[in-house]
């Protein structure tokens, strides 16, 4: 991976699955650019990434909008004159939107007939177009160079839909990572062709950042009994999901394409 | 790259002798583990030793279709390693020639007797495997299980028959099952589900099959053995209860 060109969107919080695969990918040799609408997290991602002796680029950028991500591109041509990687971590469904960067989960469940439609534009605009925007502008690049690896990240929940009593994900959500799933499939046949794999992760509960800013919600008997309803007992980590992304993104795996890998502890088994 | 969670540990690689077999052996001993090659073939399975000396490598012929064999060489494998972390249940297959020689085997031209070899070759090692290795990886409260389906469960195969799809899809079924119960001891249970990986020169219909990987070739048994890795590694130490598809693009899973 030494020399490669990693591009990652929404990296850039600490505690978050995109800035453990950026680290993770850095270590690797990889040579790391960072779209996020996050700046407050550049500084950090930047000395744990360089840390590894590989640049770290960052753009601020929001993902949802096609010429923001053509804004990316442009930076890393300029730069790279490349792009071999594609990490598409931007997402959820909360904490996304440069107005609610910050927040916390909304209290009560959105379901697609409760959401408001201008939630359900954001989470879709962010979750599904966000990726379809970056693959649009970094997929040629990678045909070009007859090499690619694109990795998305879907969730349980575009899976299995997301039960009313689950109120740190939403309808709009599940919607929205489903879509991912389906752009996924339709991309890698499009790009198999070219060496260029796509895949997507389907993470379950993950203790990112925003992972335990939900549990922090919940009363110990709540928490309690959610984790007794992962087969493995135990949410996932950041870490895990960024093993994941960087030995998706590797050579060895180069026969891996159209593949939703489900990371979730054995909590939904396709 | 280098998958962490491999060195210092032991593998148990069940088909070994076979052609992705060995990529599963040489991966797990260039990623550091220890390995002990299982196989019905000990000819073929002196030939590995010969061809890749290595001192953390033994093996243990056995009919994996039998109970007692098959548990003693989980005695054996305490006894020489003290322990087991890996499981990969590769054996199996369509005994007998390859089907790009041996022709397909129509449903009517399965009779009783050989639905029950191929189901005991494939479904029952695995069972067995599964039963005699568990015991130690819940002791451990550590283990990862690799249990080796086929893109002819997920789709349905008019090429290798309806006797080894069954065997294959009841792994699946097996798998899933497995994942859930031994979820609590820290033990994952995956099943990889391998496209076209020829084990020799590609011609004839298998031409026309090539053709139609998205990917544009058929896979190799090296890439078949990474995947097997991932699943063992830190990277796939959240996964489990899954199906992961190595076949180019050729089925795409629901």
């Amino acid at each position: 991976m030494k020399g490669k060109v990693a591009v990652l969107t929404g990296a850039a919080k600490s505690g978050s699955i995109g800035f453990a695969a950026a680290v993770r990918l850095a270590q690797e040799g990889a040579c790391v650019v960072v779209a996020d609408l996050y700046e407050a997290g550049f500084g950090t991602l930047r000395s744990a990434v360089e840390a590894f002796g590989v640049p770290c680029v960052c753009v601020r950028a929001d993902v949802s909008h096609l010429r923001e991500v053509e804004a990316v591109a442009e930076v890393v041509a300029q730069r790279f004159g490349r792009a071999d990687i594609l990490v598409n971590a931007a997402g959820g469904s909360w904490a996304i939107g440069p107005e609610d960067l910050e927040d916390g989960p909304p209290s009560a469940f959105m379901g697609v007939l409760s959401c408001p439609v201008e939630t359900w534009r954001r989470i879709l605009g962010v979750n599904l177009d966000g990726t379809f925007f970056a693959c649009r502008t970094f997929a040629p690049w990678m045909i070009r160079q007859g090499w690619g690896r694109i990795v998305n990240f879907a969730s349980v929940a575009g899976r299995a839909g997301t039960r009313p009593t689950e109120t740190f994900s939403s309808g709009p959500y599940a919607v929205a990572k489903a879509g991912v799933i389906g752009l996924t499939k339709q991309l890698a046949l499009e790009l198999a062709p070219y060496g260029v794999t796509v895949n997507a992760i389907a993470p379950g509960l993950v203790a990112s950042w925003r992972g335990r800013r939900a549990l922090q919600e919940l009363s110990e008997s709540q928490r309690a009994e959610m984790e007794a309803r992962i087969p493995l007992r135990r949410l996932g980590t950041p870490e895990e999901m960024a093993e994941l992304v960087t030995a998706l993104c590797s050579e060895e795996l180069g026969y891996l394409t159209g593949v939703v890998v489900d990371a979730n502890g054995g909590i939904y088994r396709a | 790259m280098r998958f962490a969670g491999i060195a210092g540990r032991v593998a148990v690689v069940t088909g070994a002798a076979g052609v992705i077999g060995r990529a599963v052996v040489c991966k797990f001993l260039a990623e550091g583990a220890a390995v002990a090659a299982v196989d019905l073939d000990d000819a073929a399975l002196q030939r590995l030793a010969e061809t890749l000396p290595h001192p953390q490598l033994k093996r243990y012929p056995a009919d994996l279709t039998h109970e007692a064999q098959v548990a003693e060489v989980a005695d054996r494998v305490v006894e020489d390693w003290g322990r087991v972390d890996f499981l990969a249940n590769l054996a199996g297959g369509i005994p007998g020639q390859p089907w790009m020689e041996r022709g397909f085997e129509p449903f009517e031209a399965v009779d009783l007797a050989r639905w029950r070899f191929v189901l005991d070759a494939n479904l029952t090692t695995t069972f067995l495997c599964c039963r005699a290795f568990v015991p130690v990886m819940k002791r451990q409260r550590f283990g990862r299980i690799v249990n080796f389906s086929s893109i002819a469960a997920r789709q349905g195969s008019v090429r290798v028959g309806a006797h080894y799809a069954a065997a294959k899809g009841g792994i699946l079924g097996l798998t899933k099952t497995l994942a859930l119960e031994l979820a609590p001891y820290g033990i994952t249970v995956n099943a990889l589900a391998p496209g076209f990986i020829p084990h020799g020169e590609v011609r004839g219909e298998a031409e026309a099959l090539v053709r139609r990987i998205p990917l544009g070739r058929p896979g190799t048994p090296e890439e078949v053995a990474a995947a097997v890795l991932l699943l063992c590694s830190e990277a796939g130490s959240y996964i489990t209860g899954a199906t992961l598809d190595v076949n180019g693009g050729l089925y795409i899973a629901p």
